[in-house]
Order: C-alpha cells, then sequence, then structure tokens
C-alpha cells in the first residue's frame, strides 16, 4: 500500500498562503519605506526631478543639527507631547471613573463621550478655526460679554496663545482613547476586591489609591507610551490649525519634516529628520521600558 | 434626621453632582460640531452679528451651494472671484473620492490581516510570533516617515494622483492595526470550534468560511471601523499623493475653502458636517464593535 | 475490527507527553483514559482524532494505518469538553454539519437529526442557539453531533466535567445507554475515576505518559498493577505500609519499632513474594476496626472521625502511622479511643519497594 502524504503537510501550506499577502504588503507598504528613508536621509534629493540624486554622506543630518529651526521645533514638540499626554492621561482616567460609576443611563453618556474620536481632524481644524476666530469667534465673543477680556484675544496668531490651542485640539480628541481604555480595565477590577475594602473599613479615597491606581497601572502605562508615540508624531493636529505657525512657533519635528521636503525641495533634509524622529523614539521607549521594569520589581 | 435618610441625602447629592459633572463633560464635547451646525444653517448675514446657538432664519443655502455647486458666493462678497479658489461643485467629487478610497484600503488591510491573523493564531511555523510585533512596531513609525518615500514608488507606478496611490498609501497605516486587532481577536476564539468542524469533515477552507469568520465578525467590524475612520481623516498622504484638484479626497479639497481671500464660514461649516456625518453614522450604528475594538487594545490615534 | 494504538510517543518541545504507548481494543468497547491532569490522556485521544500529530508511532483500524488521515476523513466523532457547538448556528444545523459537509441528502439529514434528536430529548430545541440552552442540554446537543454522523468511533474528552454533580450523575447514565444503544467504539477520557469505574469496558490508568494499567475496572480496583494505580483509584484512595517484609510467614513492617501487620494466613503468598522491601497496600475498607482487643490485631488511636453518610471515615495512628478506615455509620467511634485494626487477607496488596510492581498473583490464580 502506498504511504499517503500526511494531511497537515497540504495543511501547512494554506497556513502559509494565508500569511503570504502580509508578509508581501508588509515589504512594501511598511518595511521598505522605512528603509527608503533611511537611505534617502544619506542623499540629495530634489522632488521635483527626484531622478537625479547624490551621495551626501552625512550632511543632511549636520544640516538638520545644526539648524536653529530643528531644535526649536523639537522643544515645541516635547512641550507638545508632554502637556498634552498629561492633560489627556488626567482627563481621561477621571471621566472613566465618571463612567465606571453605576448610574442609570451611564451607557448614553460612554457613547458620546467616545465621539471626538471619531471626527476628523480636519473637521475639528476647521471648528475650531471658526470658534477662536478673533472678531466674529464664538470664544472671543463669550469672554468679551462675560467680562472677561476687553480686548480681543488672537489665539491661533498669537505664539502662545497658538501653542494652548493645538494642545487643546489634541486634548478634546484623544481624551476619548485614555477613557475607553481606562474604563475597559476598570470594568475587569473584581468588585469583591471593594466589598473586601470597604469591610476592612477603607474610605473612596483608599479604595482609589490601594485598589483602582494600582489595577490600572499596566493599562496606564501603556496608554501613556502609546499616547506619547503618537502625539509626538502628529501632523495634522497643528499643520492644520496652525501651519506651524505664527511664525514658526507652534513646529514640531512632523512639520519641520515636512516643510523641509515640500517647501524647501530638501527631500533627503527631511528624511534625515524623520530617522532621527525614529532614534529617539526607539530610545524613549527602551529608557521607559527600563524604568517601568524597575518600578515594577521595587 | 435620621441616620439612614441622611445617607441616602447623600447619595442622591452624589448622583446629582456626577451627572451635572456628566452633562457638563458632554456639552464641551460636543459643542464644536453644534456650533458647527448651527453656523451651517445661518445666512451670510447671521455670521457677524452677535452670535447666537439657534439660527433666526434657518437656511439650507450653504447646504445647497455645496451640493449643487453654484459658485456665487466667491463671485459675490469682498470683490471679485478667485480663479485658485476651489469652486464648491468639486465637493461631491471629493466625497466619492474619500469613500472610495476609504473603502478601497479598509477592504485590501481587512483581507490581508484577516487572512494572517488566521494563519499565525492556528498554523505552526518558524517567525510567525514576529508578524505581531513587526504590526506594533509599525504603529509607531510616524506617517511623515512613510509618505515621501511612498510617493517616490507612486511616482514610479505612474500612480500619483489616481485614486489608487491613496488606496495603497492608507494600507500601509491601516494594516498594522487592523493586523494588531485581529491577531488579538483571533486568540480569543475558542480553536476546539475549528477542531469540532474538521472532525466533522469540513476542509480547512470550509472552516475558515463557515465557522471561524462568522465567529471573527465583530472583531473584522471593529478594525474595519477603525481603518475607515484612519483613512477618512487623513489629510498628510493625500496632500503629497494628490494634484488635481477633482482627484483630492475630501479632507485636502475642504481645506482649499481657506485659500480665498474672503473665507465662508457658513460653506466652511456646512463641509465640516457633512464630512462627519458618514462616520457618525457608522460610529451609531457600529458603536458596540468600536468598544470591543478598543478592548482589543488595538487603536491608532 | 481491532483498534491499535501502535507505540505512539509525542513530544511537544523538550517534553514527552506520550512515551511509547500502545494499546489495542475491539469494535464496541467503551474505554476510559483515566489520570491525573498532565499525563498524556487528553493528548492520546487527540491522536486518536488527527488533531494532534504523534511524533512517531502508527495508528491502525483494522489493517488500515490512520495516522496520515485528517480528522475529518477519519470519519470519527468528538465530543469537546467545552461542548464547541458552533455558536451562530441553531441546534438543528449544529447537528446536521457533519451531515451537510458530507452531501447528505436534505431528507436525510432531517430524519438523522430528528432520530437524534429523539433518542437525546432535545426534538423541542432544535431551532434554538447554542447559547439558549442549559448545560446539560449543550452537552446533548454535542452528543447528538457525534452520534448524527454514525461514525465508527466516538472520542470524548471529559465531556461530563462542566456540568453540576447533580447532572453529571444522570449524563453518566444518560451516556452508558447510548453507547448500548449504538454500540460504537468509545473512547472517553476523564480525570474522575468514579466516570471510569462507572461507565467502561476497560480502563487505561495513565501518568508520566506511560499507561500504567490498561483492564477491566474489575482488575484495576481488586489488583492494581503497581503503586501509581492503587494510589489513583479508589477513593479514600488505599493505606500504604513501607518497608514491609516477610518474616517467620509473617508480613512486618520495619522502622523504629517494628510491628507485624494484622493479616492472617499471609503464608499462602510466600512463595510469589521477593526478598526485598515492599510497600503494602489495603483499602480503608478493607480493614475491620474493633473497639475491644481481639487477637493478632494491630493497637491503634482513633485521632479524627468524619461522616460521609451511610459510613464513617476514621483516621488512626497505629505503630506511628497515618490509616484510613471505613466503618459503618453505626459504629459508635469516637476521636481519642483505642481500637483494634484487622485487615482483609485477601485483599491485602504488596508491592516491590523498587520497581512499584504488585508483587502478587492475579486474584483469580490464588485461594
Amino acid at each position: 500500500m502506498q504511504k499517503n502524504e500526511h494531511w497537515r503537510a497540504a495543511d501547512n501550506r494554506i497556513g502559509l498562503l494565508f500569511i503570504a499577502p502580509f508578509v508581501v504588503a508588509a515589504l512594501v507598504f511598511m518595511v521598505y519605506p522605512v528603509l527608503e528613508s533611511i537611505r534617502m536621509a544619506f542623499y540629495y534629493i530634489d522632488p521635483l526631478n527626484p531622478d537625479a540624486q547624490r551621495f551626501a554622506g552625512l550632511d543632511n543630518f549636520g544640516t538638520v543639527l545644526r539648524d536653529p529651526l530643528f531644535w526649536s521645533s523639537f522643544r515645541n514638540a516635547a512641550y507638545w507631547t508632554f502637556v498634552s499626554t498629561i492633560l489627556q492621561t488626567v482627563a481621561g482616567v477621571g471621566i472613566a471613573l465618571l463612567l465606571h460609576l453605576p448610574l442609570r443611563g451611564i451607557s448614553v453618556f460612554r457613547g458620546l463621550l467616545l465621539f471626538p474620536y471619531i471626527v476628523p481632524t480636519v473637521v475639528i481644524a476647521l471648528c475650531w478655526q471658526w470658534m477662536l476666530n478673533p472678531e466674529i469667534g464664538i470664544v472671543n465673543h463669550t469672554l468679551r460679554g462675560a467680562g472677561i477680556i476687553d480686548e480681543n484675544i488672537y489665539w491661533l496668531s498669537s505664539p502662545d496663545m497658538a501653542m494652548l490651542s493645538t494642545i487643546m485640539l489634541n486634548v478634546w480628541k484623544y481624551t476619548p482613547f485614555v477613557t475607553i481604555c481606562v474604563l475597559a480595565r476598570l470594568q475587569t477590577v473584581p468588585t469583591e476586591l471593594y466589598d473586601a475594602a470597604k469591610v476592612d473599613g477603607a474610605g473612596v479615597l483608599r479604595r482609589f489609591t490601594d485598589i483602582t491606581l494600582p489595577q490600572l497601572a499596566e493599562v496606564l502605562a501603556v496608554v501613556v507610551v502609546f499616547r506619547t508615540i503618537w502625539t509626538f508624531n502628529k501632523f495634522e493636529e497643528i499643520y492644520l490649525l496652525t501651519r506651524g505657525g505664527p511664525g514658526t512657533s507652534t513646529y514640531n519635528l512632523a512639520i519641520y519634516s515636512f516643510e523641509q521636503s515640500i517647501a524647501n525641495l530638501r527631500m533627503g533634509v527631511g528624511a534625515a529628520t524623520g530617522v532621527i524622529m525614529m532614534l529617539m523614539l526607539f530610545l524613549g521607549s527602551i529608557l521607559y521600558m527600563r524604568l517601568f521594569r524597575f518600578q515594577d520589581e521595587t | 434626621m435620621t441616620p439612614m435618610s441622611r445617607v441616602r441625602a447623600r447619595r442622591w447629592l452624589g448622583q446629582a453632582c456626577a451627572y451635572a459633572t456628566l452633562v457638563a463633560i458632554t456639552l464641551a464635547i460636543c459643542f464644536p460640531l453644534m456650533w458647527a451646525l448651527s453656523t451651517s444653517l445661518k445666512p451670510k448675514s447671521e455670521l457677524s452679528t452677535p452670535p447666537t446657538l439657534v439660527p433666526h432664519a434657518p437656511t439650507l443655502e450653504n447646504y445647497r451651494h455645496l451640493l449643487t455647486g453654484k459658485s456665487q458666493y466667491f463671485a459675490g462678497g469682498s470683490g471679485e472671484y478667485q480663479p485658485t479658489t476651489a469652486p464648491p461643485q468639486y465637493f461631491l467629487s471629493w466625497f466619492g473620492n474619500s469613500i472610495i478610497v476609504s473603502l478601497g484600503s479598509t477592504v485590501i488591510s481587512i483581507v490581508i490581516s484577516t487572512l494572517a491573523a488566521y494563519s499565525i493564531t492556528r498554523f505552526r511555523y518558524k517567525g510567525r510570533m514576529a508578524v505581531p510585533y513587526f504590526s506594533l512596531l509599525g504603529y509607531m513609525v510616524p506617517s511623515i516617515i512613510l509618505v515621501f518615500p511612498l510617493f517616490m514608488v507612486m511616482t514610479r507606478l505612474e500612480l500619483t494622483d489616481s485614486l489608487w496611490s491613496l488606496t495603497l498609501g492608507y494600507v500601509s497605516t491601516t494594516l498594522p492595526f487592523c493586523m494588531w486587532l485581529l491577531w488579538a481577536f483571533f486568540r480569543g476564539i475558542p480553536v476546539e470550534l475549528e477542531e469540532a468542524a474538521m472532525i466533522d469533515g469540513a476542509s480547512r477552507l470550509r472552516v475558515f468560511g463557515e465557522i471561524v469568520l462568522p465567529s471573527a465578525l465583530p472583531g473584522i467590524i471593529a478594525a474595519a471601523i477603525f481603518s475607515m475612520i484612519v483613512s477618512w481623516n487623513d489629510y498628510l498622504f493625500a496632500r503629497v499623493f494628490m494634484n488635481s484638484v477633482d482627484h483630492y479626497p475630501l479632507t485636502v479639497g475642504v481645506m482649499l475653502f481657506f485659500e480665498g481671500v474672503h473665507v465662508d464660514w457658513g460653506l466652511m461649516m456646512a463641509s465640516a458636517v457633512l464630512m462627519t456625518v458618514p462616520m457618525a453614522v457608522l460610529f451609531m450604528a457600529l458603536q458596540r464593535h468600536l468598544v470591543a475594538g478598543f478592548g482589543a487594545g488595538a487603536v491608532k490615534g | 475490527m481491532t483498534i491499535r494504538v501502535d507505540n505512539i510517543s509525542k513530544r511537544f518541545g523538550k517534553t514527552e507527553v506520550l512515551r511509547a504507548v500502545s494499546l489495542e481494543f475491539t469494535e464496541r468497547e467503551f474505554i476510559t483514559l483515566v489520570g491525573p491532569s498532565g499525563c498524556g490522556k487528553t493528548t492520546l485521544l487527540r491522536i486518536l482524532s488527527g488533531l494532534e500529530t504523534p511524533s512517531s508511532g502508527e495508528i491502525w483500524h483494522g489493517d488500515k494505518p490512520i495516522g496520515h488521515l485528517a480528522p475529518g476523513a477519519r470519519d470519527i466523532a468528538m465530543v469537546f469538553q467545552s461542548y464547541a457547538l458552533y455558536p451562530h448556528m441553531d441546534v438543528f444545523h449544529n447537528i446536521a454539519y457533519g451531515l451537510r459537509v458530507r452531501h447528505t441528502p436534505a431528507d436525510e439529514i432531517r430524519r438523522r437529526v430528528g432520530e437524534a434528536a429523539k433518542v437525546l430529548e432535545i426534538s423541542h430545541l432544535l431551532e434554538r442557539k447554542p447559547r439558549e440552552l442549559s448545560g446539560g442540554q449543550r452537552q446533548r446537543v454535542a452528543l447528538g453531533r457525534a452520534m448524527v454522523r454514525r461514525p465508527w468511533l466516538f472520542l470524548l474528552d471529559e465531556p461530563l466535567s462542566n456540568l453540576d454533580a447533580k447532572l453529571r450523575v444522570t449524563m453518566r447514565s444518560e451516556l452508558k445507554r447510548v453507547h448500548r444503544a449504538l454500540e460504537t467504539t468509545t473512547v472517553y477520557v476523564t480525570h474522575d475515576q468514579l466516570e471510569a469505574m462507572t461507565m467502561s469496558d476497560r480502563i487505561a490508568v495513565m501518568d508520566g505518559g506511560f499507561v500504567q494499567q490498561f483492564a477491566t475496572p474489575e482488575q484495576i480496583y481488586g489488583h492494581p498493577a503497581n503503586l501509581f494505580v492503587a494510589g489513583f483509584i479508589g477513593s479514600p484512595p488505599m493505606n500504604f505500609i513501607t518497608d514491609v517484609a516477610l518474616s517467620d510467614g509473617r508480613l512486618v513492617a520495619g522502622g523504629a519499632q517494628p510491628v507485624t501487620l494484622p493479616v492472617l494466613r499471609i503464608d499462602r503468598f510466600a512463595a510469589a513474594l521477593p526478598r526485598r522491601a515492599m510497600t503494602a497496600g489495603i483499602r480503608p475498607q478493607d480493614i475491620a476496626l474493633s473497639l475491644s482487643p481481639v487477637a493478632d490485631a494491630m493497637a491503634a488511636e482513633v485521632q479524627m472521625v468524619q461522616l460521609l453518610g451511610p459510613e464513617k471515615l476514621v483516621e488512626v495512628t497505629a505503630a506511628g502511622r497515618m490509616l484510613s478506615v471505613i466503618v459503618d455509620a453505626v459504629v459508635p467511634v469516637k476521636a481519642g479511643e483505642r481500637a483494634w485494626l484487622l485487615f482483609d487477607p485477601l485483599r491485602v496488596h504488596l508491592f516491590d519497594a523498587d520497581t512499584q510492581r504488585n508483587v502478587l498473583p492475579a486474584p483469580g490464580l490464588v485461594s
């Protein structure tokens, strides 16, 4: 009798067949662009004439690192990321705790509070522009009416206010992300823990610090890392509201890279900025993971 | 007051405070869009007068102009018609472009990542665990890095300025998180179901189609919604890839309204509202799955 | 036709789950694989089903090797611990799925599903979805799905472990009834020795990837092949007395103060016994407890008494050892009292201390 092929052999071929499209797509749409970006960082490239490329060595990196605008963009990005992330986290946790209360109709609020996440950034930017319009915007109008200000605030055309406005936009849009992640975790905390603490005589505050916070530590760590990385990478949230302005006062690294590539026609310099961003994120994540593991052990 | 009723009174007060805070937050969240809606329904004369939430003389003028493309707004107002300004009759084709591109990239990402998620959770071969971690890394790469190399590829393929370039370009951002989300989801589907079907005599492909896909549907829907949201919202890729006005998706197109000398806020708010509607409909219809997606821990923002 | 498990080994990475397991059974038998968790019983079942591939060895159905066949090509049925009902299909389609896959005509499907549903008394549930069923009902649907295809082999993986205690007893006799009606060869995996004892024609007791003993329930209980089987089967577990040797025709347990075991007429076995150290085993049910002194009995002190219903479990210390004894519930025994023990000589088990094997001949051969 002929020994038949084992069915696993044919089965495993199906498995490989199923993963193949992903491998191809990942190579083309993820691996290649990143590698190409790194390569571009070492060349002089004019987007209008992309075939005439000359090797630049480390020149692009030198240009970037000597450029005061790069460093001010970096400071802006760090400040923007830091403040946005903290505000989002605090507001997100607060709202999640509220939404976790056993109140009637709470699910309606749960749905509504997720809403900003789906609103296109362009739409929010337009709404913000309109509401913050110095002459006919609702914000200045309300503040004037309430007697808080006498003169119109130029929200988007004075450097400090522009930064504040972009932060507000970012917090408004992404707080729901933190809320939902925290809420999902809260719902898995066994209620017995709270009952046990109540029996032990712990008050509301004690129960929060001794049960809720430790249970949330892990999800918060993950959320903060991801929010930090994504906020640091953001382009549209700032660009659409202020175009990096007034002047260059709200430039972050993504906008810097974009303007180098598009406005200054120096794609190599833009790519070098991107590579530096990736390095920063990489080092930042490693540092953070070290820090977090250290906390874990103590 | 008895101690018991005092406890009850305090509880009632606490609940009232909680509701009040929730309502306040909800208002803060909804206000920008409510304001946009209100503005879009106002005639031009009401915009500069002291603003009110409810328009005195509500009108659908703005929407009519967006959809039918009468560009008299641009001819009137502060002066002459600006030839560089996008006339609003492009709005419908932008809308169509956005829908085509978002649906296209979502379908591609979902098909690829569903097959891959099934493969890495149900078959044993070397290197399969690299896929989810690789996708997680893909999450963290800034779009600004991907956009220019992909642009060069599209140039070489002569796809720039076509909807194909955007559809494929968005795959680079939607694929990693669809992959991650579906991987997490597929891990949670009990393997016994498939084993039972295999013992029942179903082939691997039949098992996949009749048993796995129905069980994975909530995860697939969640991934699809997020993918739609990301593609619908993108500005950067479209800005870099597209040249001709009638090929723009909504995001880039609507921002053109800004480039006139005189900004028509009513028209702009109307387009903001229309642009939000498809996502809002999706959101309301499939909200349950959206929360499940957040639960699976795979959302890009 | 016989079903032969031939020298099957299975490794997961470096852990050896099955080590050269061989079993042979015939049609219509109800075989139970029993053992502690991690003993390899589920892996063996999954290898029979084809869901797991052995590292080496073959499965034979008659003279046909079936090891290379896909699960669906083996024409067997399996009931999973979690039932694995297709959540998006109603009961009818759950049961019919295997037939539909095999392109059975629609009216034939309807007839056979109807029959199976009638046998299992779930005819009124055919239009429900699995989530609308109770645990016992789901169990029946899972059984129906297995039955309806009339496979030549049933594989049941701890099918009762998710049910509550009362339902488990009902379903136990239900399963037995179905087996008697269909006469399909069945391999049943459980960690519950009571299930194994009550349902099986033969039991394979497994531990550490080996089959420790493969025999009828009577043989397993009455003449365990080794120390592991003796300790695993029986409740409460068998008492073991270590360091026992034959001396002057009596069994003497060594230690600080050697003590003669209260077993009469042991000399009949003497010829069969090794001259090495042994471990004696006696079930709690096979020790007679007296509250007044008896000749040749072992003196003991009662430590604790638990009422189990019709019986009492008495824990005593004798010669520095803890022993448990089962007595009738009416015996007025109290903690702290003195008692005298006698072992039933026909039910004393002796194991080689080194090889752990039973050194006595099987009961049929003596007396």
